[in-house]
């Protein structure tokens, strides 16, 4: 498959995952925010920062709001800031203009459903997800790419294309997930005793259902909803399809079927990545990543993703001309 | 003058519509159909991009739904004159490329040749493929007021529009399937394999089995549907320029698992946009080092480099001639007649009688740099009278002529338009002529 095109179908997943767990963070942090349950806390602007630092979008943020942080602000540039290249609205045009270029490889429904979410989303803004209320606006956008990923998963043969498909899906759910869990981390409890409080239990309550994780956490007999299980759960679940482990897992065993169609690329520096990632997750002591720091542990996985990600791009993308494989 | 409404096939309400014309009365039957015809195209995607529309709709190629009827008769004489202007134009090609004798013979003289926009001296010298110096042709071809089959222009780069013509078969075939039937119209469904067979021969003759591929400037070009519509026919890979490189004067195109080797590109973008160390240093279409590895014949294109020397519509003017030069025939199509501003005597004939001719630039297609005289301002012929003077080998000049008509479904009723016909011409192993073609329809 021609290296463009497999990067056009790796970046449609990735950009359709990115827009379905933003829609999911915005929807966690109003999560939180309504259970702060004190006015003064709701309302306070710092409530609403977390969600830009974690998705990495402070510094245009700031280039664009200045230190203007209101609830309306933060949303509007994670949703349908038009200019702020990782917002909601942005990564569905991105995908859908990807699909563009390859629509006659896609099956035609997939292309359709896209390009309807997109001209959806075009009359969207504030007002209309402040009329319908964070979750249910959110769940409308979720099950509209849940579609995609539907019709895909049936329509598409399972060739190379649906490799890099499947590829760029895992990767960048994996990283989305370990920002969900580090929103939680920079919101403020109102002191240091609140951690294992009622208060934190709902707030981690509402971390698992943003990932839909909630009743697949308590099926799991993990025990109490604090702080260690979930995380441990959201990070390293082997059967809990949004895990970073299980994400990673997918995203290898994509990596190790577009190989064996080119055998002379075996042991390529991203599979060796990706399985050190996987055995790195899975030795995983969540209990002393807390007590070292969660925050700089999700950094790292995230970093690690992003490791994955270039040596993606250099093995079956850009990689240089010279020295590279001529095929028969 | 010239819009783009396509048809199926040809003729003025005459002897070839004995069961069709009874069909065209029951108008309300039609306009059913011509709504399924369009449902259709819009179902399969058959649209054309609009530059200017910036949310991403496209527009569906519109289609009218009365066919245009060619008698076998007809067609055999059709058949014959492009394929005898086909041979002479791959001939032209192989001299001015060569040995140059039409010009040495003062048949066509030298400078006309060294002139042209699209003469590239840089192929001087070259073996072409199996001899073969172009490979596809759109020849438009007009019908005057007497029933005579005039060429209005070649077209010898990239010339589209065939996808339209398959297309609107399986749309006709749908829709009338019983007039399909009854006329035993003769199939054009066979023409991408043909090509494909075309391109296939073109490949260097020690490649066992070549890899062909289709170069497009990429899903923004208005043409884009014809392009990715005929590599999904063909079952070949369709390629931007970023998708290929040259390594070793070898073309190869990049793919996941490493560099494929390519040996046939049949290519949608013109010469200057190719190679940017030969032509057009700013384009980004290109690929680097293309020319050289074509040179070299390890790849050949299709069509080749240089053949709009051809197709520039002053040269036209000496196809007669060179049929004359080459194959000692007289032209069986005749041309539209021409007048050339850089001959003094017809450029003092042509300047005298603006107001009442068509005025080209030699260069362009699709009715750009276009003067019709008696439907211009006076200061539009001022204007042109002014460009005339200045650079006369820019410029030709045809009498405007009593175009034939086909009736055609305009909005709610029929009416009689002018019209033309675009075959499409195969030169491979032997020359190939798709029996049908696109007519298009002037929309006023």
């Amino acid at each position: 498959m021609l290296s463009r095109v497999a990067n056009l179908i790796y970046w449609m997943a990735r950009y359709l995952e990115r827009a379905e767990n933003t829609a999911r963070i915005v929807d966690v942090n109003t999560q939180l925010v309504l259970d702060l349950q004190s006015r003064q806390a709701a309302d306070d602007p710092r409530s609403w920062m977390p969600l830009v630092y974690v998705s990495g979008g402070d510094k245009q943020y700031q280039k664009l709001h200045g230190a203007d942080i209101t609830e309306r602000a933060v949303v509007d540039f994670m949703l349908f800031d038009r200019d702020h290249h990782s917002s909601m609205v942005s990564c569905v045009s991105s995908a859908r203009e990807n699909a563009r270029c390859i629509r006659d490889q896609l099956a035609s429904e997939v292309w359709e459903q896209l390009n309807s979410l997109y001209l959806k989303l075009r009359e969207d803004d504030y007002t209309r997800y402040a009329q319908l209320g964070a979750s249910e606006y959110t769940m409308r956008v979720q099950t509209q790419i849940q579609l995609i990923y539907g019709i895909a998963e049936s329509m598409l043969p399972r060739n190379e294309m649906w490799w890099f498909f499947e590829l760029g899906w895992h990767l960048e759910r994996a990283d989305n997930t370990s920002r969900i869990i580090d929103v939680k981390y920079y919101t403020l409890l109102p002191s240091l005793e609140a951690v294992g409080s009622a208060l934190d239990i709902v707030q981690w309550a509402a971390v698992l259902r943003t990932c839909s994780a909630f009743e697949a956490f308590r099926k799991s007999r993990r025990g109490q909803l604090n702080l260690e299980p979930v995380v441990d759960y959201l990070l390293r679940d082997e059967s809990f399809p949004r895990s970073v482990l299980y994400s990673i897992r997918q995203g290898g065993m994509a990596l190790d079927c577009i190989t064996t169609e080119a055998p002379h690329l075996a042991d390529n520096p991203a599979q060796t990545l990706i399985t050190k990632l996987h055995e790195a997750l899975d030795q995983t002591v969540v209990r002393e990543k807390i007590v070292s720091g969660l925050h700089e542990y999700v950094d790292q996985v995230q970093l690690d993703v992003a490791a994955i990600h270039a040596a993606v791009q250099k093995t079956f993308i850009n990689y240089s001309t010279d020295g590279a494989k001529l095929l028969n | 003058m010239k819009c783009s409404r396509p048809k199926v096939s040809r003729a003025p309400i005459t002897s070839a519509w004995p069961s069709a014309s009874r069909w065209l009365e029951n108008l309300r039957e039609l306009l059913r159909r011509q709504l399924l015809a369009e449902q259709t195209f819009l179902r399969r995607g058959v649209t054309f991009t609009v530059y200017s529309d910036d949310r991403g709709t496209e527009k569906i190629f519109p289609f009218d739904l009365i066919p245009r009827i060619i008698p076998a008769s007809e067609w055999a004489h059709l058949e014959a004159g492009l394929t005898q202007r086909m041979t002479a134009l791959n001939l032209f090609l192989a001299d001015i490329y060569g040995e140059q004798r039409i010009q040495r013979e003062g048949i066509i003289p030298r400078e006309m040749v060294e002139s042209s926009k699209h003469f590239r001296p840089e192929m001087m010298g070259i073996a072409a493929p199996r001899g073969l110096f172009v490979h596809i042709n759109g020849s438009d071809l007009v019908r005057d007021e007497h029933g005579v089959d005039h060429v209005l222009e070649d077209n010898l780069r990239t010339p589209s529009g065939v996808s339209y013509v398959l297309e609107n078969r399986q749309v006709m075939k749908r829709v009338f399937p019983n007039l399909v039937r009854d006329y035993r119209v003769r199939p054009v469904e066979t023409y991408p394999n043909d090509l494909l067979a075309l391109l296939m021969h073109l490949a260097p003759e020690h490649v066992p089995d070549p890899t062909v591929v289709l170069l497009t400037p990429g899903v923004f070009n208005s043409a884009y549907f014809e392009h990715s519509f005929l590599a999904r026919q063909m079952g070949i890979e369709i390629v931007e320029g970023s998708d290929l490189v040259v390594e070793n004067d070898r073309v190869y195109m990049r793919r996941t698992d490493g560099l494929a080797p390519v040996h046939v590109i049949y290519r949608r973008i013109d010469d200057d946009f190719l190679d940017p160390t030969v032509f057009r240093a700013d384009s980004l279409l290109g690929v680097p080092g293309l020319v050289e590895a074509c040179r070299k014949g390890n790849v050949a294109l299709c069509n080749p480099i240089g053949t709009g020397v051809a197709d520039d519509k002053a040269m036209d003017y000496y196809v007669p001639r060179m049929i004359r030069f080459y194959l000692g025939q007289d032209a069986i199509l005749p041309n539209v007649e021409t007048f050339l501003s850089s001959d003094l005597k017809d450029l003092s004939y042509i300047l005298e009688h603006l107001p009442k001719l068509v005025v080209e630039s030699v260069n362009e297609a699709g009715g750009y740099g276009m003067l019709v005289g008696p439907h211009s301002t006076k200061v539009q012929i001022e204007e042109f009278r002014a460009m005339i003077i200045d650079h006369p080998r820019n410029f030709v000049a045809q009498p405007t002529l009593g175009l034939s008509r086909c009736p055609s479904v305009c909005s709610e009723q029929l009416e009689g338009r002018h019209i033309d016909l675009r075959p499409s011409i195969l030169n491979g192993e032997t020359i190939k002529i798709m029996p049908g073609g696109l007519t298009r329809v002037a929309l006023r």
